[in-house]
């Protein structure tokens, strides 16, 4: 797929099974895309679920800014790999994937990014945040950049960890129950992703299935 | 209530005995390690101690029974000495849960978006504070000294019966503290009590107790009037 000059694509999958997305960037365009994973109820469906985006920025200055986030349970088990490629000077990129893993489920994420020799004064972001609520929980993180430019910025940052046992006591101690607090920091979590999904409405129903799944 | 109680298997109460009042305010000072903050712990539910013997009852209530949120609703409450950030959680919206749980517990109904709002006004007036930690996430950033005035706001929305300030002078400047206590001493009434934990004798120039209590060594070593604050600030814990 091809995003013309100036043009803006902006899409919200949600569970969308076998995402493989290529993508191409004309001269000032812009890419929005949040992967949304959550446990959809009823299906007891366990096979891995992958997620592949691919954007070339070919023009310049273009912007493309990817966002996921998971909430796996049970035996669930994502993957998720992107793969943003400038190919050309003063483009941007902005990458935030969140994943809360739950019981034994499984959780991947490899993000390669690519800065060609030519393509200077390019800036990029991308982080990875995952979250672990129980012992057999796992989550694979491998950031790849390569970068060939010489002025470019470009950051990254991967962190896993468990939730913040001091905040619970202190929201127990002002009486909110464990299973509430729990909830609450879970979506605190996931805020800053659920906040890129454009459309009111949309975000909404996603909070609310979260505060559902969470347990 | 002949409270004992230990973490990581090394005991740090054993055997505090005290008889809180309403309408009492309690000072327990004690040099550190004594077991001051293991005592708030306690009292308050903290997972990672274990009371190895003793009882504590409020208002006929065993509360060692009790999760740490029950406790909360039943009226206990901690000014903790180090206020929790919580990123990404807002001050009205960690509140607003806090109360409605609590109602709910009570039996009430749920406060409304706009009573709770008025709720939020009144006490912050009350306490001469600004509004300008509502709208930000709990305790995220705050300064020292807006970490212990929310915990005294939490205090002032929650009403409980017994109070346990933990440390709360502690890296709060003069201007600080003076709002701090003024704000406890506005919260006080006939029918609640608190228990100040403090290792100077300075906050008690502020909230001034009915009785002091000297910990040492997981024990109460000495009770006294606010006398024997001022005679442990002129002669050391040593003194005794």
């Amino acid at each position: 797929m091809r995003v013309s000059k100036g043009d803006i694509f902006e899409r919200v999958y949600v569970n969308e099974p076998g995402l493989d997305l290529h993508i191409e960037q004309e001269e000032g365009s812009q890419v929005r895309i949040v992967v949304v994973n959550l446990p959809s109820s009823g299906t007891s469906d366990t096979s891995p679920t992958r997620n592949a985006i691919t954007v070339e920025q070919l023009g310049k200055g273009c912007l493309t800014e990817l966002y996921g986030l998971a909430y796996l349970r049970g035996k669930d088990h994502v993957e998720t790999e992107t793969h943003v490629f400038h190919r050309v000077g003063g483009g941007e990129s902005k990458q935030l994937f969140k994943f809360v893993l739950a019981d034994q489920a499984e959780g991947a994420f490899y993000g390669e990014l690519q800065i060609a020799k030519d393509a200077q004064q390019t800036r990029t972001e991308q982080v990875n945040r995952n979250l672990l609520l129980s012992r057999e929980a796992q989550m694979r993180t491998r950031p790849q950049l390569e970068i060939y430019a010489d002025d470019v910025q470009a950051s990254h940052g991967a962190t896993t960890g468990q939730l913040d046992e001091s905040a619970l006591f202190y929201m127990q101690q002002r009486g909110i129950s464990r299973e509430v607090a729990y909830r609450m920091l879970v979506a605190a979590f996931l805020k800053d992703v659920l906040e890129k999904v454009p459309d009111d409405d949309q975000r909404e129903r996603l909070m609310d299935t979260i505060d559902r799944v969470v347990e | 209530m002949d409270l004992h109680a230990s973490i990581a298997g090394k005991e740090i109460l054993r055997g505090v005995n005290l008889v809180i009042n309403e309408g009492e305010v309690h000072a327990i000072m004690g040099p550190n390690g004594a077991g001051k903050s293991t005592l708030s712990a306690v009292l308050t539910g903290h997972p990672a101690y274990e009371v190895t013997g003793g009882e504590v009852w409020l208002r006929g209530k065993n509360l060692l029974e009790m999760p740490a949120e029950q406790r909360a609703r039943e009226g206990v409450f901690l000014s903790f000495q180090y206020p929790v950030e919580i990123p990404g959680v807002s001050m009205t919206n960690f509140m607003r849960t806090a109360v409605n749980e609590k109602r709910q517990y009570e039996g009430k109904e749920p406060l409304s978006a706009r009573d709770f709002l008025r709720l939020m006004k009144q006490k912050r007036a009350m306490l001469e504070m600004g509004d300008k930690l509502q709208n930000r996430s709990v305790n995220e950033g705050f300064s020292g000294g807006e970490k212990k005035k929310n915990e005294i706001f939490q205090m002032a929305m929650l009403e409980p019966c017994l109070a346990i300030l933990d440390e709360t002078d502690s890296g709060l400047d003069i201007d600080a503290l003076r709002i701090v206590a003024d704000g406890v001493n506005r919260l006080k009434t006939p029918e609640n009590a608190s228990i100040v934990i403090t290792h100077y004798q300075r906050l008690l120039d502020y909230i001034v107790p009915d009785y002091v209590h000297v910990l040492a060594d997981g024990r109460i070593v000495k009770t006294g009037d606010k006398t024997l604050a001022l005679e442990l600030e002129e002669r050391g814990y040593e003194g005794l």
